[in-house]
């Protein structure tokens, strides 16, 4: 695989790659979501790049479509967290960079080394398999993912729900309403 | 071999219970107006009391591969089924005598709390790396959500917070490490990739993925250096969650350690009960190094600590050393030891944390000062608290001695020498910590010389927790052979 594809996948890389690295480091949070759209868009181009059709059209519509707009929602209605720069305050950036550049090394250097099995890509159609393999194989993880999604709501509902004053007045209210 | 989707729901009825629950309270929640009744506690009582039932009549002749090979029933699954719904019995009791939660929604609560005993069951069963994955998910977000139920109140935010910091970071360096497993041997079943290991020769990716496994699980079990979330966390949840915390999660990550390294990273020896190392990671003295530190850790900074719950915390980090020192022995008498300690370690943290929430509801206060005079206030309650310190430090004739006793036995057989020194030293220097309270509960005069009221269905949970930490003392015969068949029954 030469020519054209090699510089799309790399470009997809580096687009993953450093909207990433701008999630870290922007300390406006509104810049930091805008830039992890784009690295969310690298990684669904990096799915293609595995002939997963499925999963990177999911990637856009759940990803990028769904979370990110979700995300964006959330920093626009909590009226505080939109002003405050919340994230990178300057503690610990040597031992971090230290640590991470370490990290780095031992990690890009075993997955260059190690000699993983290399599948050819067929670029075929994937999303039959997948849900098949969803309804057998998969049924009880995907079974225990709803249960997780519910607790999870349910959390979500909790915690937005506003504060009030005694627990019994809140209870006419939400009779109400 | 693996039993299909269909024909694994019968060994799956105490799963399904408990889903059946979680369900029925999400429609109570809906359907009731009065959020703060106690109908969603006492449906949830009923509920795990099935699931336990079902536990308690689950089907003979373990070692299935179920759900097309996702889960294991096995007794090993069976016994820590058992351990974390009695755990969550326990729990729900203590929340329901808790002031702290009174006057809040409960139905929420004990969905959470539900959730997260589903994901304890899966956990202790999973064995393929996808559904560890998934069930280490439903053991943390749940409680990150328990943790920070006391909305409006800091400490409870905090400790939220921090918890699903950690909790996320350290699930994603363990899905990194699957991840490397995944790509040197292509399978997510850990059976799979335990044989397909041994003919590698790929050192490097291994190591990595051992730790990075050792990241995951360690987080569930606060085992020193990622146990950095718990002191914070364990003071700012509710009382209840708290006790919940130090045993639950923390035994199905026990499970889920013992199951995915002695199959991935080792085999069994036929008929010798000693596993050995398949690969050339030597992750025993990984986790041997983490067990003197995870203990030494624990006991050194809950010396200092003024707060009861930030106390039980660290000796629950240091309690956790303890039992890692069985997982290191690659014996199944060690893994039996770690069984029999969680079944003492159950009763007598949720009986110490029991007297935390009556001491917590009554002064409103969780700092050993409050503690003061406790002797006069509510002897009952504090001469039950005695015996449960007592018997986390491991002194004779208590349970924790038994417990104790299994572990520095089979340390010494296998000739680990260094850790079983160093717990005894630890051992000594934990004495002094919980003796403290005992001194300040006796020894001190009240700051308020009104009696505490302890209630006779509160008194009767005490009983009932006080009765096997003595018994297990003298008497610990039938559980230490329950431990012993659930290793047995470790199949993959």
């Amino acid at each position: 695989m030469n020519g054209p594809s090699d510089f799309i996948f790399y470009a997809a890389a580096a687009l993953t790659v450093g909207s990433a690295i701008l999630v870290a480091t922007l300390p406006n949070i509104i810049y930091a979501a805008v830039a992890l759209l784009f690295a969310f868009a690298g990684v669904a181009g990096l799915y293609v790049f595995l002939s997963a059709d499925f999963l990177a059209a999911t990637q856009v519509l759940v990803y990028v479509g769904g979370i990110l707009v979700l995300i964006l929602f959330a920093v626009f209605l909590s009226n505080r967290l939109a002003d405050v720069k919340i994230s990178n305050p300057g503690h610990f950036h040597l031992p971090a960079a230290a640590v991470c550049l370490v990290l780095f090394g031992v990690l890009s250097y075993t997955a260059v080394s190690t000699p993983f099995a290399v599948k050819t890509a067929v670029y075929l159609p994937t999303t039959a398999d997948i849900g098949e393999m969803l309804m057998t194989r998969y049924l009880l993880p995907f079974e225990v993912a709803s249960v997780l999604l519910l607790a999870a709501l349910i959390g979500a509902a909790l915690l937005s729900r506003p504060e009030r004053g005694t627990p019994e007045k809140a209870d006419m209210e939400e009779g109400r309403g | 071999m693996f039993l299909g989707n269909l024909g694994s729901l019968r060994y799956f009825l105490p799963e399904i219970a408990v889903t059946a629950t979680i369900l029925l309270l999400v429609v109570l929640h809906v359907a009731s107006n009065r959020r703060t009744s106690a109908a969603p506690a006492l449906l949830s009582l009923l509920g795990v009391g099935t699931a336990i039932l079902l536990v308690g009549v689950s089907p003979a002749g373990g070692g299935k591969s179920i759900f097309e090979g996702m889960a294991a029933y096995d007794g090993f699954a069976v016994f820590f089924k058992g351990l974390t719904s009695l755990a969550t019995v326990v729990v729900i009791l203590m929340s329901m005598d808790s002031t702290e939660l009174a006057g809040r929604s409960q139905a929420e609560y004990y969905i959470f709390l539900l959730a997260t005993l589903l994901g304890m069951f899966l956990l202790s069963s999973a064995t393929d790396i996808v559904m560890v994955y998934l069930s280490l998910e439903l053991v943390s977000i749940p409680s990150y959500l328990l943790a920070g139920y006391l909305k409006g109140k800091e400490d409870s935010v905090e400790a939220a917070m921090k918890y699903v910091v950690y909790g996320a970071t350290a699930s994603g360096v363990m899905i990194y490490g699957f991840s490397l497993l995944f790509g040197l041997t292509g399978s997510t079943q850990i059976a799979e990739i335990g044989r397909s290991l041994v003919a590698g020769k790929a050192t490097l990716p291994m190591l990595l993925a051992a730790v990075m496994a050792a990241v995951g699980f360690g987080y569930k079990i606060a085992a020193v250096p990622f146990h950095m979330w718990s002191p914070d966390v364990y003071e700012g949840a509710p009382t209840p969650a708290t006790a919940f915390f130090s045993i639950g999660p923390k035994a199905a990550g026990f499970a889920v350690l013992v199951r995915f390294y002695y199959t991935v990273f080792a085999s069994p020896t036929p008929g010798t009960g000693i596993w050995h190392l398949t690969t050339s990671v030597d992750w025993p003295l990984l986790f041997a190094v983490l067990s003197a530190l995870t203990m030494t850790v624990g006991n050194l900074v809950a010396v200092k600590q003024n707060n009861v719950k930030r106390l039980l915390a660290y000796s629950s980090i240091a309690h956790a050393g303890y039992m890692l020192m069985g997982f290191v022995l690659l014996s199944s008498a060690g893994i039996e030891a770690i069984l029999f300690y969680l079944v003492v370690y159950l009763f007598m943290n949720l009986g110490a944390f029991y007297v935390v929430v009556l001491v917590g509801n009554g002064t409103k206060g969780e700092d050993i000062a409050d503690f003061s005079g406790l002797g006069s206030r509510a002897p009952f309650a504090a001469v039950s608290l005695a015996v449960f310190l007592f018997a986390l430090t491991g002194i004779p004739p208590f349970s924790g001695f038994i417990g104790k006793l299994y572990l520095f036995a089979e340390v010494i057989h296998r000739g680990v020498y260094w850790l079983a020194v160093v717990a005894a030293l630890n051992s000594v220097v934990s004495l002094y910590y919980y003796a403290r309270i005992v001194k300040v509960m006796f020894l001190e005069e009240p700051k308020d010389t009104a009696a505490l009221p302890v209630p006779a269905v509160t008194r009767a949970m005490l009983v009932l927790l006080v009765a096997p930490t003595l018994i297990l003392g003298v008497y610990w015969e039938p559980v230490a052979r329950i431990a012993s068949n659930s290793v047995k029954m470790l199949a993959f």
